[in-house]
This record gives structure tokens, C-alpha cells and sequence, in this order.
């Protein structure tokens, strides 16, 4: 009864202990954001982690002597007590975790950090009345921000908490080993956490981004209750007549792009079978070798080769000169001729050797008795390669040809890019390449290019279910 | 015979042109990369004309000495570089960390971090938030920002801990009844088993950090000091495309610009080469193993 008790006010404490870690995390709650100068982004963490969260934007004022530098300096050393305290609390759950001995410590480990806190807090307060007080208070706009107030709660129920434990929680049993020591599972997990954290941080956190969908944002500035607007952007999308124009001429690019890969999916399998029928090996080894080298060179080199091969001065002038099929040479890379057959040359040019790879272990896997018999029978050449070859590669084709469907909407980026130039752009924006350029480049819409985003992550994983479904349905095997 | 005859001449028919097309793929997949080569140390006079094709004439290295003294390059050659061996080898070993663990059947609701970490593979918020995501966590404008958020790859923590599974378990096992922690087996006995794996996905991820470009082209806008080699390419392949474009359009040109584009030209090859030069080095042992790894990326985790 006693022992039950006690475990559940250890969970409570725990979750005291993940509050106050994850409240360092949060830019609202930033006790050292003691201007309105200082980034409204940073959170406890960066403003401890570098000086410049805190420091920047005050060139001005302490070249005036606005303000003075050891306001400012205090402030950072500030966060960085308060963080150190953070850093012991996340200690103090980890050893919360352990035996009866080393929740003990866990509980000192959390008062220590309340009493480091509090250190902190003070130095803040310092620096606050140093804003205050400052040469020229109204210049460097001082404020005292609603963190400090939490974080004094959260340090002090700490302190208050982690006391009570130690008169609540049991003494070590005389049976249990006297040494530290914590279970396996709890261990093992603790060993994973940080890095679980970091998944968190970067492929989970973004999702937190699409509220920017939703907002009139403006780079730079914080978002605030008053710019809601809704689906005003996704209404846009085929309200505005632009941005409709827009979207029909990158949809229908983004398309015929995929709907030209999807179509010619075919062509690695005829090299990979052609190839498997030659005799010679070295041959075979060489053209393996030397047809996947472009694979591993960025979309920017292959531009540079397309650069070097396709401008005024390069070979392809040269030998239609040459050749007399022309008599001046012309910049191909500046021609919006045939754009999408170039982009699809382009990416055969890279892909193809190393999109027959796949295919040659597979025929090397076909079990060469089929071949015997067949001969047998008196099947000739291309008898062997339709009836035996095709059959034995058809369900390594058909996982992949379901996987290009499912990501019809992800032509890429990088191809696109670097070839674009004002001749070229249009014909070959895709959606990722637009999103790109509304965002990032000029456009400068960054809720537009978030809304796109993210209807087309949606889009992409309910594909990439259907497209796992058929398969289960048709082969009855699964591909994700 | 007469029948066997007609086979073997279409058998022959059919090596010569299949023969044929492959070895005009080959050249067509080769010949660029040594023209580019040509074109890098021959006459720059001769280049420039248009004049350097087949074999290279005038042979000279001046083009690659001038290299070492543009600043630009030498900074993003050091960050390419920086961010290609620290990078990699970060992602080697917190792939190898995490796919030991997950194999590790006392861990606390291991299933469910496995799924947690895999299922991130499938869906992404998109390139915009995703960068909001990395402004507001402090890393555009840092080189960090190349490192961090590529530590954690779920694709290569799957062949790992695919590996890891395939290997005797009685190895960690005794160990473990010796007395070792999680720390010493991991070191002393899984990275060793795990060298061909691991491997495998260095060559890989460092291919990937080499190549990849985009990122800083989105992250390090305001620090042009952090462009890596392949930003840096992008950026002068741009400059050249458009001072052609503007002279073939014949707008407002002066003779600095036909200048500019020119030496554009010549700056451009060499340093493409120099950016190929490093891929084609490493590439003997991505022979090796990629095959490989791609046999193992079909074996599902």
C-alpha cells in the first residue's frame, strides 16, 4: 500500500521533472528574454547556448552606452544557470528511474537544481533592474517576461516536491544491493531517449509548422492571434486567378514529368536483360562499372556537364557544325524547346545503369533450371527472355512502379533547379520547385508554399497506402 | 543446318547491335566527364573557342593552381569536406548505436521506438516548415545545421539492426555474462561484426554530404563563408547561364561581361572537375559494397 503510493507520487514527481525540461524548450516561456529586443524565438535553451540570442540587435545601443554590456552579460550567464539547472533535472528523471537508492540521489539531483534555479532566477532579476535602470530604458524596450514567473513556480515545486519524496519515499532495504542501480529496460531506454529526441525535434517538430498554413505570416515576425485566417490560403489556391494559373501549369508539369518517368519504367529492365545476354564479362563489367558513375554525381555537376557539352563553345555545337547540320552553334541550355524530353534524357542519362542494377541480381537470382529446360523444349533467345526473363523480374517491377506512382507528386527538387533559368523555368516548375520558389525563393508566400506542402504530404502518404494495399491485394505481399 | 545457320547469324546480329548500343551508352555516360577533364587543362584560348573536343592540346595546369587563389573556394572546399567526414561519421555511429539498441529485447517499449523512429521515413511536413523547423531550433546559419539534423537516418538504422538480427546471438550473450555493459558489447563486439555494414552506409551517407547542396542553399543564406563546394558550383554555372543568356539575347553587354562569361566558362569546368574528382576516388569501393546494400535494403526490417 505504502509502496503503491509512493509510486504514484514518483510518477507525479516525474512529470514535474519533464515540465520543467521541456519548458526550456519553449520561446513563450523564456525567463531570459528580458527586451523586447531579444529574439521572440529564442527559447531558454538557445538564449543559454549562444550569446549571440541574446546579445544581438544591441550593437547600436552599446555603442551609445544605452545600455551596458554587463546588463547583458549577466543575462546570458543567467540562462546559462537556469539551463545548467534544466541539465541537472533531466539527470534527476533519468535517476528517478533507478533503485530505491538512486531515486534518492534523483530527488537531491532535483532540490540541487531547484536551488541552482533559484540562483539563476536572482541573476535574472539582477539583469532585469540593470534593463531598467539602463542609461536609456526606452531605447532597449525592457520588459519583464511571464517565464520568469514560471519558472520560479516550476523550481519551486520542484524543491517542495522532491522534499516531500524524500521523507515519503522508503529508506533502501537492507536486501537490495547497496550499490546504484537501475533495470535494463529503464537503461536501455534512457540510452535511446536522446536520439528519440532528436527524431522528435526534426522529423516530428515540422509538423508543428503547418499552423503556419493557416496564418498571415510575415518572415521575421512572430506569430500572433490577430493574422488567423483560416483556409484563406487554401481557398486561394483556386480562387485567386494567378495562383490558379499557377498551380494548373505546375500540376500539369509535375504530371507529365512523372507520367514520362512512369511510362518509359520499362527501359531499365530491356538494358538489364540485354545486358545479362552478352557473353563477354568483362565487357558486361565495364559497362556496369562506367553506366553508373553518373548516379552518384549531384544534379549541379550534371549540370555542368550539360553546361559543358550543350553551350555555345561545347560539343554538341561542335559536332553539329561539324556534322553541317548547322551553321552557327546556339546556347541549348537557354532553349525552352522540348523540355520535358530533355529533363526525361537527363534523368535516363543519370539513372539508367543504376536502375538496371536491381534488375541484373534479380536475373542473376533466377534459377538457371528454367533456362536448361526451356532449351530443351527448343524455346530460342527472345522465347527464353519473354517467357522466363520478364516473368522472374515482373515482381521486382511491379513494387517499384508502385512506388513511383505513390510519389508522383515528388519529381524533386534538385533536377529542376538547376536547370532552370527565365527560358526554361516554366515548362519544367514542378510542385516541388514551386514550393521551393514560393517560400524560399522570390515568391516570398510563405504560408501558400506551406499549405501546398503540406496537401501534398497528405496526399503523397494516402498514395503510398493505397499503392501498399494494391500490392497486398494483387501479390499479397506488402512494400513499406 | 540450314536452320542452325540462320540461328547463329541472328545470335551474331543480335551481340553486334545490342554490343553496339551499349557501348554508346557507356560513352555517353564516360565521355562528358573526360571532356570535362580536357577542357580543364588544355589552351584556355582553345577552349574558349570552342576548339578543344576530342583530345586536349596546349596541355597546362594553371587552371587548377588559379583555383587556390579564389578565397571562396578554398572556404567551401574546407566545409564540404568538414561537413562530409564529421557528418558521416556522426550518422555512422548513431546509426550503429540505435540499431544495436533496438535489437536489445529488455528495452522498454522497444517495438514502439522502433516504429516511432522507421515511420518517419513515410511522411515529411514539407521543405518549408521543415526549414521554419531548423531557424527556430538556431541551425540555419550554422554549420551544425549540416550535421545535426542528418544524424538520425531510419533507413540505414533499419540494415544495421537487419544485420545486427542476422549475426550469433551467444557472442553478446556471453559477453554479457562476463560482466559487460551495453557500452563495451556495443564496441568491442558489434561495431567489429558490423564493419561491412557500416561501411556500406559511410560510403553512402558520405556520397550524400558530398552531393547534397540544397540545404545550403536554403540554411546558410546569410553566410556565404558556410556555401558548400557544390553551392558554390551552382552558384557560378548560374552567373555563366545568365551572362549567355543576356549576351544572346543582345541586350546591354559590354566587353567586361563577354570577359566575365568567358573566364565563368573556364572557372566552372575546373571546378566541377575538382568536385567530380573526390566521387570518382571513392567510387572503387562503392562498387564494393553497394551491391550490397542493396541486396540488404530489400531484406524489410
Amino acid at each position: 500500500m505504502v509502496k503503491q503510493k509512493s509510486n504514484i507520487l514518483m510518477s507525479v514527481f516525474r512529470v514535474f521533472l519533464v515540465i520543467a525540461f521541456v519548458a526550456a524548450f519553449i520561446p513563450d516561456l523564456n525567463p531570459a528574454r528580458l527586451s523586447e529586443i531579444i529574439n521572440r524565438n529564442a527559447s531558454l535553451f538557445t538564449s543559454a547556448i549562444s550569446y549571440d540570442t541574446v546579445g544581438r540587435g544591441f550593437e547600436r545601443a552599446l555603442d551609445r552606452e544605452w545600455i551596458y554590456q554587463s546588463t547583458l552579460v549577466l543575462t546570458y550567464v543567467g540562462a546559462i544557470v537556469c539551463m545548467l539547472a534544466v541539465g541537472l533535472v533531466a539527470a534527476a528523471f533519468c535517476m528517478s528511474l533507478g533503485n530505491t537508492r538512486l531515486k534518492r540521489r534523483g530527488l537531491m539531483a532535483s532540490g540541487g537544481a531547484a536551488l541552482l534555479g533559484a540562483i539563476g532566477i536572482i541573476m535574472l532579476f539582477v539583469a532585469q533592474a540593470g534593463f531598467e535602470g539602463a542609461p536609456n530604458p526606452d531605447r532597449i524596450a525592457p520588459m519583464f517576461p511571464i517565464g520568469i514567473y514560471a519558472f520560479i513556480a516550476i523550481f519551486a515545486a520542484l524543491l517542495v516536491v522532491s522534499a516531500a519524496m524524500w521523507f515519503i519515499l522508503p529508506q533502501p532495504s537492507k536486501e537490495e544491493d547497496d550499490k546504484l542501480s537501475i533495470e535494463p529496460k529503464y537503461s536501455l531506454f534512457l540510452m535511446v531517449l536522446p536520439f528519440l529526441v532528436l527524431v522528435v525535434l526534426f522529423a516530428y517538430l515540422p509538423l508543428w509548422g503547418w499552423r503556419y498554413a493557416f496564418f498571415d505570416y510575415t518572415p521575421g515576425f512572430a506569430l500572433a492571434w490577430e493574422d488567423f485566417v483560416g483556409f484563406k490560403w487554401f481557398t486561394s489556391l483556386f480562387e485567386n486567378a494567378a495562383t490558379r494559373r499557377d498551380i494548373v501549369r505546375v500540376m500539369t508539369n509535375t504530371f507529365a514529368l512523372s507520367g514520362i518517368g512512369i511510362a518509359t519504367s520499362w527501359v531499365p529492365i530491356v538494358f538489364a536483360i540485354f545486358l545479362s545476354e552478352l557473353r563477354s564479362n568483362p565487357f558486361k563489367r565495364t559497362v556496369q562499372t562506367l553506366t553508373t558513375i553518373p548516379n552518384y554525381i549531384s544534379w549541379v555537376l550534371v549540370y555542368s556537364v550539360a553546361f559543358a557539352l550543350f553551350s555555345t563553345e561545347g560539343f554538341f555545337n561542335w559536332m553539329l557544325i561539324s556534322l553541317g547540320f548547322v551553321e552557327e552553334g546556339k546556347n541549348f541550355l537557354i532553349d525552352g524547346e522540348n523540355m520535358w524530353f530533355k529533363m526525361w534524357a537527363w534523368g535516363t542519362w543519370k539513372g539508367l545503369g543504376w536502375g538496371a542494377i536491381i534488375y541484373l541480381a534479380s536475373i542473376s537470382s533466377i534459377d538457371p533450371q528454367l533456362y536448361e529446360a526451356a532449351m530443351v523444349d527448343g524455346a530460342g533467345r527472345y522465347r527464353r527472355m519473354w517467357h522466363i526473363t520478364v516473368p522472374g523480374l515482373m515482381p521486382t517491377y511491379f513494387v517499384l512502379l508502385l512506388l513511383s506512382i505513390a510519389n508522383m507528386l515528388s519529381n524533386g527538387l534538385e533536377q529542376y533547379l538547376v536547370f532552370s533559368n527565365p527560358a526554361t523555368s516554366a515548362p519544367i516548375e514542378v510542385l516541388d520547385l514551386y514550393v521551393f520558389n514560393l517560400g524560399i525563393g522570390d515568391g516570398g508566400n510563405i504560408p501558400l508554399a506551406t499549405m501546398i506542402g503540406m496537401l501534398k504530404s497528405v496526399i503523397s502518404v494516402v498514395l503510398l497506402f493505397a499503392a501498399n494495399k494494391a500490392s497486398k491485394l494483387i501479390r499479397g505481399e506488402s512494400i513499406v | 543446318m540450314h536452320t542452325h545457320l540462320k540461328k547463329t547469324l541472328g545470335d551474331r546480329m543480335f551481340s553486334c547491335l545490342s554490343g553496339l548500343f551499349f557501348v554508346l551508352f557507356t560513352l555517353m555516360c564516360a565521355f562528358p566527364i573526360y571532356y570535362l577533364f580536357i577542357n580543364t587543362i588544355s589552351d584556355n584560348r582553345l577552349v574558349l573557342a570552342g576548339q578543344i573536343n576530342l583530345f586536349p592540346r596546349g596541355v597546362h595546369f594553371e587552371n587548377y593552381l588559379a583555383l587556390l587563389r579564389v578565397n571562396d573556394l578554398f572556404d567551401a572546399t574546407m566545409i564540404s569536406v568538414s561537413r562530409t567526414v564529421l557528418g558521416t561519421s556522426i550518422m555512422v555511429l548513431t546509426s550503429a548505436f540505435i540499431g544495436y539498441l533496438v535489437t536489445q529485447q529488455k528495452m522498454l517499449g522497444r517495438t514502439i521506438v522502433y516504429r516511432f523512429i522507421v515511420i518517419t521515413m513515410y511522411f515529411n511536413a514539407g521543405l518549408i516548415p521543415w526549414f521554419l523547423n531548423i531557424m527556430m531550433l538556431g541551425l540555419t546559419n550554422n554549420f551544425w545545421g549540416y550535421i545535426i539534423p542528418a544524424m538520425v537516418q531510419p533507413f540505414n538504422i533499419i540494415l544495421v539492426k537487419t544485420y545486427i538480427e542476422s549475426l550469433p546471438k551467444e557472442l553478446e550473450e556471453s559477453a554479457f555474462i562476463d560482466g559487460a555493459g551495453h557500452f563495451t558489447v556495443f564496441r568491442a563486439i558489434i561495431m567489429p561484426l558490423c564493419k561491412p555494414i557500416l561501411a556500406t552506409i559511410a560510403v553512402f551517407g558520405a556520397v550524400g554530404h558530398w552531393n547534397s547542396f540544397i540545404d545550403s542553399i536554403i540554411l546558410m543564406g546569410a553566410r556565404p563563408e558556410l556555401r558548400t563546394l557544390q553551392h558554390l558550383l551552382y552558384t557560378y554555372l548560374n552567373q555563366a547561364t545568365n551572362l549567355a543568356r543576356l549576351m544572346q539575347g543582345g541586350g546591354n553587354i559590354t566587353a567586361q561581361d563577354v570577359q566575365a562569361a568567358l573566364n565563368g566558362r573556364i572557372v566552372s569546368l575546373t571546378v566541377a572537375m575538382v568536385t567530380i574528382i573526390p566521387i570518382l576516388l571513392v567510387y572503387p569501393f562503392m562498387q564494393r559494397y553497394f551491391q550490397k546494400g542493396l541486396m540488404l535494403g530489400a531484406v524489410k526490417g
